[in-house]
């Protein structure tokens, strides 16, 4: 977690000399054979030393932050006769932008400026400072450890560009850092905002003009004690130097490289034709794994062009491409940075990815077998390199889940769900929401979850409120954590119509099956209806005081419990009065809903069409697309007539099913 | 993980087993018996097992081939420790191991994950008589010490081979029972493969974590905005019926005995969740989040094998806050109607996801690299290409020549803007007569502007500062401009 390679100093050598010229020309003067007569060509340019250092060293950052834009931290130092500090460990300082704007400040070395007072040993300094400074992550996972917080480890590197004047002065740098440390550390043990450093890196690169011999010979890693290790590195300025701090990236960030062959472009002259390219991009070496634990690591070449030493895993690109919705079983993603970030190939494939394309690459085999190892692919303008499964799966022909508990049963209520599942989709928060019961959103998700499924019948047979549109309202607002007064009008409403329905005795949507017929007398369904109605309503009754007006509502409105039913056929006189006197006694709270209920009309006239789908399976759970319908399997016939119980209808009484079979 | 079963029938495992009573048994009627009862848990419990059978003595032979490739293993070697002599010997190709040339290497360790479990059909007492355990205690410690030496307890008999068995069942092929929650609705599932516990390298204090026996659905999110995520594993959930005593009835999967079929078929039309969730998911092209224990999740998603078959699958992420970027911290995910503004728009055409990061990545930026010479030439000549075509060409001009000397400005590269302007003051020579007259005067201004800048006077070499174009006035009617 606290690895050496969470900090990283840069410390770049800004004296007199890093002004001299890398003497590796640059012609820019590229004159066009119609327009070369008679003009001179201007002189080609050369870089500074300093200019070498600046930009490998940017080309490494640009590197870092492309595949770890947060744990890998920079932290950029300049140095001459004072340190220019050009950026902190803070998260928000880690991009070349502000970096770039901080040494244009600085800009190039002054060849004029006093080179006795001049030197890298303050940069030196300042980069053992600066690494017993806790960065964020260090404090953050400090705090929540608390009493083991020692555990967090303060290791970090030193990258230094410099021009040594010899190996003498190379150990000379060493020991300067060595002491620094030593006194720093005693410094930091004191103190809270600063951490002793357990470990640290030196790698000094001594960076000097082309044409000359080095005055600094190259050193492998070495133990100059248990704190601290340093290598130096004598490189040639310009590419050598690029493809050496490549290397080096690669190195420390433990990243690997993977070629893509075959990417078709369009010519720039030619946009009919279509050739062939290839890039080059870096990303975690874990992305290789599968290749390197099958000792099937395809070398194309043993060196890859662009990078120096470094070996490049082949993958061709693979057409046809594939679509998003698709789920490949993926088990890995890695961020990636193409080597040649500006080249046109390059900057053709990554904005192909970015317009949200993904390619699918292909491992090439000796034996010709084709093996899709890998996809590109962006997610919010990152690219990353998705490693597929190749191996077989265990999970090889598995039983259908159809043929398991529950898949014999084929009127699921699938749309309903799928119309949950929307209402209940994720959605990010910013950071600080947390609502006022000191809930986090997922917290809130989860409780939603449990409000919306108080009362949620699986089947369309088991429900008779689920497959009314006119109940539609009512179901959508009863399941919130809060109702408005509107809305407790919009339930009661709903209750109005339902009223008004059993009074035009419009038919309902029971189910039918597990009866012969045609199922209970209209009455009946009512009953069943409302009943099932206050059971949902029920369920989100102790939410709050709005949810009880409309459990209220629904018992003043329902129709009659059994017992008064029973009264009333007896003596369907009397009922006739009673009835008046109740809508005499309802007439003044009832008033202002008629015209609602006569504008509620049209909509119900629709309702009736829908009901009568209802009656239908909508989905079976097996079928790839709600359109194909598969017959209902035939249960009246199988099940013995007692089963028909197990309709569990929340207000089936015995009579209801006695009734049924003599029908 | 596939499991592969290597029964010793070397000579020693005829030998017979003292029982007082009528029968006689051999040892190998003992090592037959316990897998019998390990292959008899599996067909009930654990049914999704991939198995192979491996006979050997000196030489061995494969009885029931693996059908598929594997990734990693679980080895079952039954033997009575009796580990032979000579050449070929355990004994004698431990002790020269590091001998060995390298197309010549002892198996073990396995080139991938695996467990091995050494079921002896000897008592520990018999074994450590000789050095047959040290032997094979070396054995698991060659495997990186992944694995496990069973030995039996008390008299070589049925009994005691059967409680060995039942050991190894306990330790490896107990199956993984949970409650699939969505809020009230729920079901009792088997996942398979049982999901094994992780450690993350990482973390300052590493501690295997479990996956939890209760999976509780957080919410839901669309395939394309989950975007192929990578996972550690993934896993069948299959819905099981558990009866009032608790005791599973069983996967309700068709081809069993006949006694189980009728409870089977019971538990087949019994409306079930996972059945539910599974053809919505599958529907709606979904997926449902769900989480595995504290600050661990994974995902639930209708798997298709065939056209016909699809499955309930499990897939777990890397434990932790934020398994994938695009989705961000997953505390921080909660219901979208929380939203003040419906985040996936009024009629599905939006949506929150990918989440973007704050600072764009390199390739999406058009940063300036200019290690290789023609990075340099070719942004030179950019400028220059667009110098001819003005003044239709201005903005682009403008913008590029801006590009070039930020980068020179932060390279510390002035020469480079010496040239460039000595350029452009060239091409402003090299206009022709038919040349607009404004040409002329954005070009000496451009360069006048990178020189100023190549003197690195804070005035004119601020990094944030842009040359911003002439403002003349040939459009204007009066051939007045101002300068």
């Amino acid at each position: 977690m606290f690895s050496v390679s969470h900090k990283t100093a840069f410390v770049v050598d800004h004296c007199p000399y890093m002004a001299e010229s890398c003497r590796q020309l640059i012609e820019c003067d590229m004159l066009t054979k119609s327009r070369s007569q008679g003009v001179i060509p201007l002189a080609p340019v050369s870089k500074s030393l300093w200019t070498c250092a600046i930009e490998c060293s940017m080309e490494y950052c640009r590197i870092l932050f492309d595949v770890y834009p947060t744990w890998k931290l920079v932290n950029y130092i300049v140095s001459d006769s004072e340190v220019h500090i050009l950026n902190s460990w803070k998260q928000e300082d880690q991009n070349t932008h502000e970096l770039m704007a901080a040494l244009a400040a600085v800009g190039p070395p002054n060849p004029r400026q006093d080179p006795e007072c001049c030197s890298v040993l303050h940069g030196l300094v300042a980069a053992v400072e600066s690494l017993c400074k806790i960065t964020e992550y260090q404090h953050e996972s400090r705090t929540t450890l608390m009493d083991t917080a020692d555990r967090v480890a303060n290791r970090g590197r030193i990258i230094c560009l410099t021009n040594a004047k010899s190996d003498t002065h190379v150990r000379m740098l060493e020991d300067c850092v060595l002491e620094t440390i030593q006194e720093q550390n005693k410094r930091a043990a004191g103190s809270d905002r600063l951490m002793p450093i357990q470990q640290c890196e030196l790698v000094l690169v001594h960076i000097y003009p082309q044409g000359e011999e080095t005055l600094v010979s190259d050193r492998q890693k070495k133990e100059l004690s248990s704190m601290l290790s340093s290598e130096v590195h004598s490189v040639r300025a310009g590419r050598y130097l690029a493809s050496k701090l490549n290397v080096l990236v690669q190195q420390h960030f433990d990243l690997a490289s993977t070629t893509i062959t075959n990417i078709p472009m369009k010519e720039e002259q030619h946009a009919n034709t279509s050739a062939n390219y290839d890039v080059e991009l870096l990303h975690h070496r874990d992305a290789h794994m599968e290749f390197i634990k099958s000792g099937d690591l395809h070398m194309a070449g043993s060196t890859s062009r662009d990078s120096g030493l470094k070996e490049t895993v082949t993958l061709k690109w693979c057409t046809p491409r594939t679509n998003s919705v698709e789920l490949h079983y993926c088990t890995g993603a890695y961020r990636i940075s193409p080597v040649d970030v500006n080249s046109r190939p390059s900057s053709c494939l990554t904005n192909f990815l970015l317009n949200g394309r993904s390619v699918l690459l292909e491992q090439p085999r000796k034996s010709g077998s084709k093996v899709i190892s890998h996809m590109l692919s962006s997610h919010g303008g990152e690219i990353f390199l998705h490693v597929l499964n190749s191996t077989r799966s265990t999970l090889e022909d598995p039983p259908s889940i159809s043929e398991g508990c529950g898949g014999r049963v084929t009127d699921y209520r699938i749309t309903d769900f799928g119309e949950f599942m929307r209402e209940n989709r994720l959605t990010p928060f910013p950071d600080s929401m947390i609502d006022a019961a000191g809930r986090t959103p997922v917290e809130r998700a989860k409780s939603q979850l449990e409000r919306y499924t108080r009362y949620w019948p699986m089947i369309i047979s088991q429900t008779t409120i689920f497959n009314m549109q006119a109940v539609v309202p009512l179901a959508n607002l009863i399941v919130k954590d809060t109702l408005t007064d509107e809305d407790v009008l919009t339930c009661q409403k709903t209750v109005y119509n339902l009223v008004d329905m059993e009074r035009k005795s419009d038919p309902l949507p029971i189910s039918t099956v597990g009866s012969r017929g045609k199922g209970p007398k209209r009455d009946e369904q009512y009953r069943i209806m409302w009943n099932e109605l206050e059971t949902l309503v029920k369920a989100h009754v102790g939410t709050s005081e709005r949810h009880q007006r409309v459990l209220e509502c629904i018992s003043a409105c329902r129709s009659k419990p059994p017992e008064e039913e029973e009264r009333k056929k007896r003596g369907r006189k009397r009922e006739d009065k009673e009835d008046k006197t109740e809508k005499n006694g309802k007439d003044t709270e009832e008033k202002g809903w008629t015209t609602d209920s006569e504008r509620l009309k049209g909509v119900m006239e629709r309702e009736k069409d829908e009901q009568s789908e209802c009656e239908i399976i909508k989905d079976s759970p097996d079928s790839p697309e709600p359109l194909n319908k598969k017959p209902r399997l035939a249960t009246e016939e199988q099940q013995p007539p007692e089963k028909s119980k197990g309709l569990a209808l929340p207000s089936a009484s015995e009579g209801v099913v006695e009734r049924n079979h003599h029908i | 993980m596939p499991t592969a079963v290597l029964l010793d029938s070397s000579l020693s495992m005829t030998r017979p087993v003292s029982v007082e009573g009528s029968e006689e048994f051999q040892r190998k009627n003992l090592a037959v018996h316990g897998l019998t009862m390990l292959f008899e848990h599996m067909a009930t419990n654990y049914r999704l097992e991939f198995t192979s059978l491996v006979s050997f003595s000196s030489l061995w032979e494969v009885l029931v081939p693996f059908t598929r490739d594997y990734n990693t293993l679980q080895v079952v070697l039954v033997t009575d420790g009796a580990l032979g002599i000579g050449r070929g010997s355990l004994r004698h190709s431990l002790q020269t191991v590091k001998q060995r040339v390298e197309d010549k290497k002892f198996p073990l360790p396995f080139p991938f994950p695996s467990k091995l479990y050494v079921m002896c059909i000897a008592n520990a007492e018999e074994l450590q008589a000789t050095d047959s355990m040290d032997n094979l205690e070396q054995l698991i410690n060659l495997n990186g010490g992944e694995g496990q030496i069973y030995t039996m307890e008390g008299p070589l008999c049925l009994k005691s081979v059967q409680s060995m068995f039942g050991k190894l069942i306990d330790q490896a092929y107990s199956p993984f029972h949970a409650v699939l929650r969505c809020g009230n609705l729920t079901s009792d599932v088997q996942v398979f493969p049982r999901p094994e516990p992780v450690t993350i390298d990482e973390e300052v204090d590493p501690m295997p974590r479990t996956v939890q026996t209760d999976l509780e659905i957080v919410g839901f999110i669309e395939i394309g905005d989950i975007s192929s995520p990578p996972v550690l594993s993934r896993h069948l959930v299959l819905p099981i019926a558990v009866n009032k005593e608790g005791d599973e009835i069983g996967t309700g999967a068709t081809d069993d005995t006949e006694e189980e079929t009728s409870t089977n078929q019971m538990a087949g039309k019994s409306p079930n969740f996972c059945v539910l969730l599974h053809g919505s998911l599958k529907v709606e092209g979904m997926v449902a989040l769900v989480q595995l224990g504290p600050d661990w999740f994974g995902m639930l998603y209708s798997q298709a094998d065939s056209k016909k078959k699809s499955n309930l699958m499990m897939s777990l992420f890397e434990p932790g806050s934020e398994p994938l970027p695009w989705l961000g911290r997953i505390s921080q995910l909660g219901p979208a109607s929380d939203a003040a503004e419906n985040p996936y728009g009024e009629d599905d055409s939006k949506s929150p996801f990918p989440i973007q990061p704050k600072h764009k990545r390199s390739y999406a930026q058009n940063v300036t690299v200019w290690i290789k010479a023609s990075g340099l030439q070719t942004d030179v000549q950019k400028i220059l290409r667009n110098a001819r075509k003005l003044p239709e060409k201005t903005q682009t001009f403008y913008k590029e020549l801006n590009r070039l000397r930020k980068a020179a400005l932060a390279f510390g590269f002035w020469e480079l803007l010496k040239s460039m302007a000595e350029l452009l003051e060239r091409e402003c020579t090299l206009l022709s007569d038919s040349a607009h007259p404004d040409a002329a005067f954005q070009l000496s201004h451009a360069a006048q502007q990178l020189k100023l800048a190549s003197s690195g006077d804070s005035k004119y070499a601020a990094y944030e500062h842009n040359i911003t174009p002439m403002l003349t006035d040939f459009s204007g009617g009066g051939g007045a401009h101002r300068i």
